[in-house]
């Protein structure tokens, strides 16, 4: 790699810079396939989209297509959706629930485990054809959960997923214990695209510097609707989980379905919100239960999976396709017994910010497309800086840059590694 | 003239002079087209748009009326940045058909939104689902879904126009 694309680190001086080639060079492009997302572990899907035996979703991981099934005994299997025989995909189905799979063009049948069951004309094949390991479908080489997060690594090997999560294990812990019984991911997925790099989609889910600015017209509008604003101020930290993962943890004003009361619930929402508090309270101790309630938590964990748990949950994954194009997929994550009345406003939340309807998103995109643009001048403008917070004493506070510088670092000595 | 097809002109007339106040950005008129307690709906695309649920699914847009004059609000601020300068919008409207529910009239319609702003040229195409009332001899939107035909919001980014 040259020199032009590697970033700049000094911590003495306060010093940070990341080349503004990361973002719009093609072999940069392509070495973070080979180093980041064939190395890494994805984010694959949770296990509430898989709710019985037979069911099966279809989702494309790091440009691959990739079929997710659970067997008649209820196990999960994570396959690379294309046919032993020609390679023709073989699910075709976005969801569902089927026992087996079968290709379209020839007719080979496959078991939700990805064995070959069955094969019209086998007579045209010697012995042994069908078990022979070659006409099975590909397992992707990894698969792991962490609770009900489903990750996979097409690595066969390198550390387990416990591992390599480091301290961000426990914040995924966190947000499953908003709920006794579980959380689920609520159907209806917003699928869009931004046109720019992938890491600034990284960088900006927990940018907490940008909120005055880039998103005044959502402050504004949440200062009209009457009550929708407690009186906790933003304020907070920064944390670096390891191995490129990170987070911000501050409070706000705005409301929480677990367990943030604000003025426009009313009293009745005030009882529930109330009774809820209480319940985690007991489930899991004053400090843990403090922290699930009143506390937002937007985390990154390395490459692409952003599980923001602020007045809604969302978790979220972005792959490139080019260096100046991503394709995005959210979900939003909710408690299991949540209330119909807590389930509409948790929504409700969500939409109002988060997506490409809501009045935060689309600036954060219109940021990231500009930021795009504005790499074309490239000549003597060659940096971007990254150094907000570096040589703040007691610790980087959540609107500084910690968490990004932690992004970029790990970024980088994955590259460094692949050009060794 | 027959009451039926009466009845289609005037929804035709309604959903034209929608479009084109989205167009013209003139959207406090826009507005004024819809019953106080009216909602402003987009599903996403992988869930049955005609029958979802706001309150189940996650959707792009749940809008109540409130959220409705803030969305106005937003667009109307340079801070919108995503709609500053406000982008060049056409709505295409077509296949009207209408069906009376009591006092209530239902109305599906086609159509295609163009968005052109800057480096991005961006087509929507789905089917509004109209809920109009009658309003002291006036109809008025009580609730408006458009559910887009699409298979992801891709290349779009947002939805920061009102489709
Ligand atoms: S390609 Fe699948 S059966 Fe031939
Ligand atoms: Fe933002």
């Amino acid at each position: 790699m040259t020199a032009q694309t590697r970033i700049i680190a000094d911590q003495a001086r306060g010093k940070f810079l990341v080349p503004r080639k990361a973002f719009t060079d093609q072999r940069v492009f392509e070495q973070e396939y080979d180093a980041i997302f064939n190395r890494c572990w994805l984010y694959l899907g949770h296990a509430s989209e898989l709710p019985e035996p037979g069911s099966f979703l279809t989702r494309n991981v790091a440009r691959r297509p990739v079929l997710f099934t659970r067997d008649r005994e209820g196990t999960f299997h994570a396959l690379l959706n294309a046919c032993p025989h020609r390679g023709a995909l073989v699910c075709r189905e976005r969801h569902g629930k089927s026992p087996a799979f079968m290709c379209m063009y020839h007719g080979w049948v496959f078991g939700a485990d990805g064995h070959l069951m069955s094969l019209p004309g086998a007579g045209g094949y010697p012995k042994g054809f069908k078990t022979d390991p070659q006409k099975q479908m590909v397992p992707v080489p990894r698969l792991e959960r962490f609770g009900d997060f489903f990750f996979i690594n097409f690595a066969k090997d390198g550390e387990d997923l416990a591992t390599y999560l480091a301290d961000a294990g426990d914040y995924l812990k966190l947000v499953s214990e908003h709920s006794a019984s579980g959380m689920q991911v609520v159907g209806g997925t917003q699928e869009y695209a931004i046109r720019g790099n992938w890491k600034l989609l990284a960088e900006n889910s927990f940018d907490g510097y940008h909120a005055a600015c880039n998103h005044s017209t959502y402050l504004e509008y949440l200062q009209n609707a009457n009550g929708a604003l407690g009186s906790t101020p933003l304020a907070g930290v920064a944390r670096d989980l390891k191995n490129g993962h990170a987070l911000v943890e501050y409070s706000a004003p705005w409301g929480r379905p677990v367990a943030n009361w604000v003025p426009l619930w009313g009293e009745e929402g005030k009882r529930e919100i109330a009774a809820i508090y209480a319940a985690l309270v007991q489930r899991l101790g004053d400090e843990r239960a403090d922290r699930i309630a009143h506390k937002n938590r937007n985390m990154v964990i390395f490459p692409n999976l952003v599980i923001n748990d602020i007045m809604a949950i969302t978790i979220r994954t972005f792959f490139p396709t080019a260096p100046n194009y991503m394709e995005i997929n959210a979900w939003a994550l909710a408690p299991r017994e949540e209330s119909e009345w807590l389930r509409k406003y948790r929504l409700y939340n969500f939409t109002e910010f988060l997506g490409p309807g809501g009045f935060a998103t689309p600036d954060d995109v219109e940021a990231i497309e500009k930021c795009q643009q504005g790499y074309a001048a490239g000549g003597e403008a060659q940096y971007n800086d990254i150094s907000k917070g570096m040589l703040r004493e007691g610790g980087a506070s959540f609107d500084d840059e910690e968490q990004m510088r932690a992004f970029w670092v790990e970024w980088d000595r994955r590259l460094a590694a692949v050009e060794a | 003239m027959d009451q039926q097809l009466m009845r289609r002109l005037q929804v035709e007339d309604l959903l034209y002079r929608e479009a084109d106040l989205l167009d013209q950005w003139r959207l406090d008129e826009w507005l004024s087209l819809f019953t106080a307690d009216a909602h402003y709906f987009v599903p996403p695309s992988d869930v049955d748009g005609d029958t979802a649920d706001p309150d189940k699914s996650l959707f792009y847009v749940m809008d109540d009326h409130i959220r409705m004059r803030e969305r106005v609000i937003r667009l109307s601020k340079i801070g919108a940045h995503s709609e500053h300068p406000h982008s060049k919008v056409r709505h295409l409207v077509t296949n009207v058909r209408v069906e009376s529910d009591g006092a209530l009239i239902r109305s599906r319609a086609s159509f295609i939104v163009s968005r052109a702003k800057d480096i991005t040229h961006d087509l929507f195409v789905g089917h509004y689902l109209h809920e109009i009332v009658e309003c002291e001899g006036a109809l008025k939107i009580a609730k408006k879904t458009c559910v887009l035909d699409m298979e992801a919001l891709r290349p779009h980014a947002r939805i920061s126009i009102i489709l």
